[in-house]
């Protein structure tokens, strides 16, 4: 199915929703404020996690971070695009860490945080976490950012490899 | 040469599920989880600065009527609005951004409930082009992050079949039914003094709202009045003193609605952009 169909509602030509509702955009502070934003997400990941995600490197905190080696991903996993492929993901190669991974796509992000570490947590913890409800100790238990999902994908596919 | 006869419906979609519909434990789990995606404070108060009520309801006003003319399914404009309302309740935004919040919100609901999702061009045409779809998706990931990436969001709509189903209304009388309550949801989406109301008395008032609206042109049910609100009251766990007032708060912004719909067609069109066709569309179909 493509998207020749959804055009099938075409916008029509007079319609009245076309509409800007609140005066000129400036797009120089839509920049400067979708930046801040994301470095606040990056932060936030940050402390949630104590590894820094900009560096790859691993923090103080309460998870302990361990380097994963041969995963033997399934090609799905397998980035595509300007950065490039590994065919052989068994052998324990992988990309040399990228200050400037977190410019690049989320996607990129997300593959590469896969192929890096594992996340052993110091105590037992639930694989799917619950969606967040309010600020609270509990924080083993929710996804307190979008790096949970990273997370819970990175142990379903190292699980699946243990006999 | 291959012909293709694109005459049905090109949207596909799942059949109602039995299994789901009539198990009490997925109603009983909707609403455990349901104040989860709550906004987390009413953000006029202790958060927005720039932002005023009726800039909100200007925007959820656009959305719905994007919504209507792309024919999103019926969850996607509840469920945008519920992104907005909880980016909105954590980041203070300037009234310039409100609108592409608006359209990313749309944006990822679509995406979600869709089979054929809204695309970023053509919420950027909706906006006048005042944005680049570029922008769109970079905000989008800001959105995102901030939700924590939680957007299967409980909204009203989850609980109208559960609903229904325990209802003693004849199985014809369900679809209109239906139809209204669907078109209070939308309605309330609109307004802010719904936005922390749990999505399960949003829908039991709703469907209360829609049976009492149809009842006084046709016998729709065996239940009136008290009974009725009870039996609804009892479904959802909701109080029955919440359940009343909240469908009187219903009935209230439709007839505010209407009467608005009412001031737009007495010819005054000078009016300016601000009150602009603040009405869903099917509300127009309905008889008080």
């Amino acid at each position: 199915m493509s998207e020749s169909t959804r055009d099938a509602h075409q916008i029509p030509r007079s319609s009245k929703a076309c509409r800007r509702l609140f005066g000129p955009v400036d797009s120089e502070q839509l920049r400067q404020d979708c930046d801040a934003l994301m470095a606040s997400c990056v932060q936030e990941a940050r402390e949630r996690w104590n590894f820094d995600f900009i560096t790859e490197t691993p923090l103080e905190g309460d998870f302990a971070w361990e380097r994963v080696r041969g995963l033997g991903l399934p090609k799905i996993y397998l980035p595509t695009g300007p950065r490039g492929t590994w065919d052989d993901l068994g052998g324990g190669k992988r990309p040399s860490t990228s200050p400037a991974l977190l410019q690049g796509t989320s996607q990129e992000d997300h593959v590469d945080l896969l192929l890096s570490c594992t996340l052993v947590p110091h105590s037992p913890e639930r694989p799917e976490g619950s969606p967040g409800g309010p600020a609270s100790q509990g924080r083993k238990r929710r996804q307190t950012s979008m790096t949970d999902f990273y997370h819970s994908k990175r142990r379903l596919i190292f699980s699946k490899r243990k006999p | 040469m291959e012909l293709l006869c694109c005459e049905v419906d090109p949207v596909r979609r799942a059949v109602p599920d039995a299994n789901l519909l009539h198990d009490d434990r997925v109603l009983q789990n909707l609403l455990t989880i349901e104040e989860r995606y709550l906004p987390q404070c009413s953000y006029f108060k202790c958060v927005q600065k720039d932002i005023q009520p009726y800039m909100r309801r200007m925007v959820a006003t656009w959305m719905l009527e994007v919504c209507e003319e792309q024919k999103c399914e019926e969850e996607v404009f509840p469920l945008a609005i519920n992104y907005l309302d909880r980016f909105l309740a954590g980041v203070p935004t300037p009234k310039t951004h409100l609108q592409l919040l608006g359209a990313v919100c749309m944006f990822l609901a679509s995406k979600l409930k869709e089979t054929i999702p809204l695309t970023a061009e053509k919420l950027c045409i909706y906006t006048d082009n005042s944005i680049k779809p570029q922008e769109l998706l970079e905000w989008e990931l800001v959105v995102l992050g901030k939700l924590k990436w939680n957007l299967a969001a409980v909204t009203p709509h989850d609980f109208i079949e559960h609903i229904l189903r325990k209802l003693p209304q004849p199985n014809e009388k369900l679809s209109l039914i239906r139809k209204h309550a669907q078109t209070f949801i939308a309605l309330c989406a609109t307004d802010f003094k719904f936005a922390m109301y749990p999505p399960s008395m949003i829908a039991t008032g709703s469907v209360g709202a829609a049976i009492c609206g149809l009842q006084q042109d046709e016998d729709v049910s065996s239940l009136t009045g008290d009974a009725l609100v009870d039996l609804l009251a009892r479904i959802t766990n909701t109080d029955v003193d919440c359940l009343k007032a909240c469908q009187e708060q219903i009935e209230v912004v439709l007839l505010n609605s209407l009467q608005q719909y009412r001031q737009d067609q007495d010819g005054s069109k000078s009016e300016d952009e601000l009150d602009q066709a603040s009405t869903p569309t099917d509300v127009r179909d309905i008889d008080l």
